[in-house]
């Protein structure tokens, strides 16, 4: 059953600055777009890389090595080389801290 | 388009058949591939691959299903052995023939063979196939002494992972920096002083003149040093497969020379990826570009070509290596007369552009930060002068710049 997982700060969470954040084994990246916090898998699907660390404007995610784009609110994978959406995460805040259900 | 023959079923042959299934429902495409496996990318054979790590979706990026279902009629172990132009076809190394009313060569490159005395010893290894790559893997495991011949991106990546596999490893190098043909030497200091703290002896400026056989072992001659070596990999750069397209009479020189969609000097026959030699808006000049986004880029404006559409391939050239821990992206032509302005970005990241004599962005080095790729691209497409002070300065982002 997935639970919620306290992952990060409300106040850490830079307008499109993504974080990244694990959660046993599980690696996410997160991102406050205008419209509230979001959550997805960090890692690339097209090869292996941290999205977290990769670029992100207007909604959109940009893997940092072959600059694949993803849309953050859905996962879906935007450009080649990716073809395979990012996991999507429900995210809530609660007395500013940030959680996750994983 | 009727019938579309590509030779090579490599990146930029597998690029090109599903650029042209997209475009044009109808058309047959034939695939002929010499290796026996289906298409995959190269990068990870001298990274993931060496290590024994997954690859991912980076190495066979599609499924074996995937060229049936889009009636790509995808056959490997075909050499093709000549092309007869006149009469529209290709005859196999088999000694079938295959007529085609359009034509695609996307032979890629083959690695260059050292030409010193003593290179035909089976203990000097070459890297291009995965077939290459799974015997290069096989001798890592016993932990030999490797020297590496040529100190560019293949060569330094191997370096990387032999290292990584527990191999005592010598980098010799003729030029006086690594990475000499892609990065200024800023960089190269930097790719080399990562190399040194990982244990990698590096020999620059020493150029190879022969390989001795010893019992149990090579000895490399490069004048001034000597280097004991169990095993010789050479990364020395890549060949253009031409032998095609030259006894068929095509306009040829260190590549296939074709225009910018890849239209050859013969009518109907076409170029794809890195053994075409074309236009480059951005460089200005006819290159032949060795890197990942040429083979999965340029085979699309191919097809279109193909299909009629006038839509020249006109991309910035970027590449990327993985070395260790690091990643390093370049972009642009940070040419080494140009300017190099380092804008920090944290621990072990930084961004380095190069600017030209007008202050324009010209290319930029990207290290452990790809995050700044995109804004880096805009600011060298916009191709206008940037304040120095603004570019080295973290705080101020780059896209306020681009
Ligand atoms: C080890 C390695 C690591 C690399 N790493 C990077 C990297 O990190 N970043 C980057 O940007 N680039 C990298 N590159 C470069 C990039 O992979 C190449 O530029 C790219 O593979 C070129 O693709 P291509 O399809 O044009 O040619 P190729 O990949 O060479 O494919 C051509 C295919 O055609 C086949 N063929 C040739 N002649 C015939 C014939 N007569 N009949 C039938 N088939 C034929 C060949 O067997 C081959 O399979 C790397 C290359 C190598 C070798
Ligand atoms: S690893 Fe993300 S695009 Fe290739």
């Amino acid at each position: 059953m997935p639970d919620w997982h306290r992952v990060a700060e409300e106040a850490d969470l830079k307008p499109e600055t993504p974080l990244g954040v694990r959660v046993g084994d599980t690696q996410i990246a997160l991102v406050r777009l205008e419209d509230g916090i979001y959550a997805v898998s960090d890692v690339c699907t097209h090869e292996y890389a941290l999205l977290s660390e990769g670029f992100c404007e207007d909604g959109r995610l940009e893997c940092p090595l072959h600059q694949a784009c993803f849309d953050i609110r859905t996962g879906k994978a935007l450009t080649e080389p990716a073809e395979v959406d990012l996991a999507t995460y429900p995210v809530k805040v609660e007395d500013g801290a940030v959680f996750v259900r994983v | 388009m009727a019938r579309v023959v590509i030779v090579g079923a490599g990146q930029a042959g597998r690029r090109c058949a599903e650029a042209l299934r997209d475009l044009d429902p109808e058309a047959e495409i034939v695939l002929l591939g010499e290796e026996p496996h289906p298409p995959y990318d190269r990068p990870p054979l001298s990274k993931a691959v060496l290590l024994g790590a997954d690859p991912g979706n980076g190495l066979f990026v599609r499924a074996p299903e995937f060229y049936a279902a889009r009636r790509i009629a995808l056959r490997t172990g075909a050499r093709v052995a000549a092309i007869e132009p006149a009469a529209g076809r290709v005859v196999t190394e088999a000694g079938e023939r295959i007529g085609y009313d359009a034509l695609v060569l996307a032979t890629g490159a083959r690695a260059r063979r050292l030409a010193v005395p003593g290179a035909e010893d089976p203990r000097v290894l070459t890297l291009r196939t995965l077939d290459d790559a799974a015997a290069l893997r096989a001798r890592l495991l016993a932990r030999p002494r490797v020297a590496v011949v040529g100190g560019g991106l293949i060569g330094l990546e191997v370096a990387a992972a032999a290292c990584r596999l527990g191999c005592a490893v010598t980098v010799l190098e003729a030029a006086e920096r690594l990475m000499a043909r892609c990065v200024p030497p800023a960089v190269s200091d930097l790719v080399a002083a990562l190399h040194r703290a990982r244990g990698v002896t590096l020999h620059l400026g020493q150029a190879l003149r022969a390989i001795e056989p010893r019992p149990g072992g090579l000895v490399l001659d490069a004048g001034a040093v000597r280097v004991e070596a169990e095993l010789v990999v050479a990364g020395i750069g890549g060949v253009p497969n031409t032998t095609l397209a030259e006894a068929a009479g095509l306009a040829v020189r260190d590549g296939i020379l074709t225009d910018a969609q890849g239209r050859s000097s013969a009518e109907g026959i076409y170029a794809a990826g890195e053994v075409a030699r074309f236009p480059h808006p951005f460089l200005g000049r006819a290159a032949r570009l060795e890197s990942w986004q040429v083979a999965q880029n340029q085979p699309a404006a191919v097809a279109r070509a193909l299909c009629g559409e006038a839509a020249p391939y006109d991309e910035i050239p970027w590449l990327w290596t993985d070395q260790f821990d690091w990643n390093l992206q370049v972009l642009g032509d940070p040419d080494p007369a140009f300017e190099l302005v380092r804008r920090p970005a944290g621990e072990g990241r930084a961004t380095f552009l190069a600017l030209d004599a007008g202050g324009r962005v010209r290319g930029a080095v990207l290290l452990n930060n790809g995050r700044e790729a995109t804004p880096c691209r805009r600011l060298i497409a916009a191709g206008k002068a940037v304040d120095r002070a603004r570019l080295a300065d973290p705080e101020v982002p780059l896209r306020q710049l681009a």
